[in-house]
């Protein structure tokens, strides 16, 4: 299906978006965490991802290149990022000095991400809805006869 | 990236080449006949392939089915009302009270 | 016209089992979408490419295909083995983009069929309408 290879074009880039969207969001959720269920210290992720072909652009106008054109997660990697120290002595999680370690965790670095990963999901979404307008729009070539 | 303009219709070329069996002998004109059939038909076979190619899901723009079925069609229409034509002009020889 | 006799036959019988897979998969995707919150639901699809790619063999190197391999290739619905659990709604935009892609290709399957039908029926009635 060559000309319906366009929507796995925009699919494999909503798969990304969608990916990028729930590693955001556990971040979000994760600023107040001190440590995981195996008694780890949270360390905040962040989505690698690249193009699904690193052939040159020509190779993407061949038929095999636009079956394997689109966007595909890399990995999901720990960010670099030294950890957030607040003085709780009081706390249960915290070290020999009284520091809590909570995850340095940028909130509006996350919501930035969050807003971007949204623009580009219905970015995505709009480009299937264009593909799929002009394939019908070419089905009235020749005239309504 | 090869983009070919639109008005690549047949029947430009189609209208010159009727022009020519006026001047031409009965051999000539069937000659020409000969050659509008199998063009016309080419392009009916390459309608019929572009279709098949759509049904396994083969081709690679849907604008390229529509356009070989829109010229098979064209060009089958000229074909057609060439050989009316013809027809009804050899039934009013025939006709004629000698 | 000798596309028109015998190939006839064999390209609207393609592409009416085009049309029948379409129908299919459809049956599939919205069963998938009405059962986006179902718990241990094992997701359906259309089991055709398998069929298609001897047919597409056939088409390619545009020799006669006969009318008993046609019959023979007919599309099912399949169902996953593996049970859907956990995160439900996640493959619901997949599945919308799987409903557009081929409400195209039914749309585009029935308007090449009609206009094929349409060149045929010119030499049926000579060119008059």
């Amino acid at each position: 299906m060559n000309y319906l290879s366009t929507f796995a074009i925009s699919a494999s880039g909503m798969t990304v978006e969608k990916a990028r969207l729930d590693v955001t969001a556990m971040n979000l959720a994760n600023v107040h965490s001190t440590r995981t269920a195996d008694g780890n210290a949270f360390v905040p992720m962040q989505v690698i991802s690249g193009a699904k072909q690193g052939a040159s652009f020509a190779s993407y106008l061949s038929a095999a290149g636009v079956q394997s054109a689109g966007a595909k997660v890399f990995e999901v990697r720990a960010r670099n990022g030294a950890p957030r120290m607040v003085y709780e002595p009081g706390h249960p999680d915290a070290d020999g000095k009284g520091f809590v370690a909570y995850p340095g965790v940028d909130p509006v670095g996350e919501m930035v991400n969050l807003i971007s990963a949204m623009r580009a999901y219905e970015a995505n979404v709009a480009a299937l809805n264009a593909a799929k307008t002009m394939a019908l729009k070419a089905l009235e070539l020749g005239g309504s006869a | 990236m090869n983009i070919q303009s639109v008005d690549f219709l047949p029947l430009n070329a189609q209208i010159a080449e009727t022009s020519k069996p006026a001047a031409g002998a009965a051999a000539d004109f069937a000659h020409w006949m000969e050659q509008e059939f199998a063009q016309v038909n080419d392009k009916l076979i390459q309608a019929d392939d572009q279709v098949r190619k759509l049904a396994v899901g083969e081709v690679d723009n849907v604008h390229q089915v529509m356009i070989a079925l829109d010229q098979a069609k064209i060009s089958f229409q000229l074909l057609t009302q060439v050989r009316n034509k013809l027809l009804e002009g050899y039934q009013d020889i025939l006709r004629m009270s000698v | 016209m000798l596309a028109i006799s015998e190939g006839d036959r064999v390209t609207s019988a393609l592409v009416s089992v085009a049309l029948d897979a379409a129908t299919l998969r459809h049956q599939a995707i919205a069963n998938n979408l009405a059962n986006i919150h179902s718990e241990n639901y094992r997701p359906q699809r259309v089991n055709f490419e398998e069929q298609l790619s001897a047919l597409r063999h056939a088409v390619a190197t545009q020799s006669p295909i006969a009318p008993a391999a046609l019959a023979q290739a007919q599309p099912f619905i399949e169902t996953d083995a593996a049970r859907r659990t956990g995160d439900l709604a996640g493959r619901m935009d997949m599945e919308m983009v799987k409903l557009s892609q081929n409400a195209v290709h039914y749309q585009t399957l029935l308007k090449a069929l009609d206009r094929w039908g349409g060149i045929l029926t010119l030499a049926v009635n000579e060119g008059r309408k």
